[in-house]
């Protein structure tokens, strides 16, 4: 009954609150329905959830064609593009992977390095000689780890030269001095000539020629894939400075060398790599 | 500039250290210092206004090439390969030997030098001995008078500047 009171209202007092009732009604009435789809479709929406049970679906399905085809049709041609690339650039692959396989290899290295070292420091912690008293003094002092010391003493080595060389050819491709030298290019030759004699005599297997000692001199030699360096050296050399020698070659090889063509220009070069190795190299 | 590595390689005896010495120093020496090993040497030389740098090998003879260590060849550009016109021992397996290099590089340039003319009498008789090799000769040498050794690397030199 109250309702028919209002709608009678509807033309009496108050004409502009009626109407708005009975629009609010019949909206409510006409359009309820699709308010319930949108509020549906908004709370799918919203919810993440129920969103991706819509789609996932579809996505899957897409995907899975996508796999199906794929293969077939576009495999062999993926195929002959990585094949020709890595044939192409097979060098330029090498010379990118050889510092990070040194780095891992170094790494390997090092670990056996400390573990020798601390079998020293074992054997250094039951010496009485006069130096293990006075390093376990040292140490005591200027709270160092004697092992540290002992090598510490033997690693007053000097860097007097780095060559890098391209590795057949024996042509310079950058070099490093102390002091001018006259006649790099054909030392750089010649150690190339050396290497590859004491590599062609003695060697059964491949491998490389690692240290060259001449008089108080000694030539530490790190080969790369398609350059080697070399480095002249006068002291003592010690596992934990090659180690350190190498790292640094590592470090200058993967930062250096990559973008490197070797079989351009080679006095530009030359020129950059030399001001390079100096920057790595100087001490 | 660019950088060539070149061989100089041959029997025992031919000439090649003295043909390295004529070029690279300007000299010659009658005594005889066989090479032991390599010896490495570098001449810039002007080739049609450019300039290339020769990296050397003088390499000890052999008496067939592929006694040679082949490491020494990798990575050259250039060969040399000499024998003495006035020793039939030192040409007689000219064919075996170039193929033999050919293939150990197959995309080098190979001159084909005999040396020591100086000692032979005439023309005539130069032609005679080149008309009776297997293999085909580049150039006649002698490293003592200097005669075609400068041409020689000219022709070297252009050749690698080509295919560069
Ligand atoms: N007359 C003459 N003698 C020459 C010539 N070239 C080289 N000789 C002489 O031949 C001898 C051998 O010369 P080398 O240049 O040492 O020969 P090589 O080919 O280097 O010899 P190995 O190093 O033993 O393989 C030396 O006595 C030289 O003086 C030449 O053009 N004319
Ligand atoms: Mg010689």
């Amino acid at each position: 009954m109250t309702s028919e009171k209002s709608i009678k209202g509807m033309g009496g007092k108050q004409p502009n609150h009626n109407d708005e009732m009975m629009l609010s009604m019949l909206r409510d009435i006409l359009l309820r329905e699709d308010r319930e789809d949108i509020a549906e479709i908004r709370d799918a929406l919203d919810d993440p959830d129920r969103l991706a049970e819509k789609i996932t679906p579809i996505i899957e399905f897409h995907l899975e064609t996508m796999k199906r085809k794929f293969p077939r049709e576009y495999q062999k041609q993926v195929d002959r593009i990585v094949e020709r690339k890595l044939k192409a650039s097979q060098d330029e692959l090498l010379d990118v992977v050889y510092p990070v396989m040194g780095k891992m290899v170094r790494k390997y290295v090092n670990h056996q390095f400390v573990s020798l070292k601390e079998g020293l420091d074992e054997r250094m912690r039951s010496l009485f000689s006069a130096q293990g008293l006075k390093n376990r003094l040292k140490a005591m002092v200027f709270g160092v780890n004697e092992g540290d010391l002992l090598l510490g003493e033997l690693e007053e080595t000097k860097i007097e030269e780095v060559f890098l060389i391209e590795r057949d050819s024996g042509i310079l491709l950058g070099h490093y001095s102390l002091t001018e030298t006259i006649d790099r290019d054909v030392v750089a030759g010649m150690l190339t000539a050396i290497k590859s004699f004491v590599e062609d005599a003695f060697s059964k297997e491949r491998q490389d020629l690692e240290m060259i000692e001449y008089g108080t001199y000694k030539i530490y030699v790190q080969s790369f894939h398609q350059y080697y360096a070399a480095i002249i050296l006068n002291g003592a050399i010690t596992a934990s400075y090659k180690d350190k020698l190498s790292k640094r070659l590592l470090d200058f090889a993967e930062a250096e060398m990559q973008n490197i063509s070797l079989d351009g220009e080679f006095e530009t070069n030359e020129q950059k790599l030399s001001a390079r190795l100096a920057d790595y190299f100087k001490e | 500039m660019i950088s060539k590595k070149v061989i100089l390689t041959g029997n025992f005896g031919v000439g090649k250290t003295s043909l390295f010495n004529r070029f690279v120093y300007d000299r010659f020496s009658d005594k005889y210092l066989t090479t032991i090993g390599v010896k490495v040497n570098k001449k810039v030389t002007h080739v049609d206004g450019e300039e290339v740098s020769i990296l050397l090998w003088d390499i000890a003879g052999e008496v067939s090439q592929d006694k040679v260590p082949v490491s020494y060849f990798l990575g050259a550009a250039g060969i040399i390969y000499v024998f003495d016109l006035t020793r039939p021992l030192t040409y007689e397996n000219m064919d075996r030997d170039i193929e033999h290099l050919r293939q150990l590089l197959p995309d080098s340039v190979i001159k084909i030098v005999g040396n020591k003319e100086d000692l032979l009498g005439s023309e005539d008789e130069i032609q005679q001995i080149l008309s009776g090799l297997n293999h085909e000769c580049n150039l006649t040498t002698s490293a003592k008078t200097g005669r075609n050794v400068e041409e020689l690397f000219q022709e070297l030199g252009k050749d690698l500047l080509e295919r560069a």
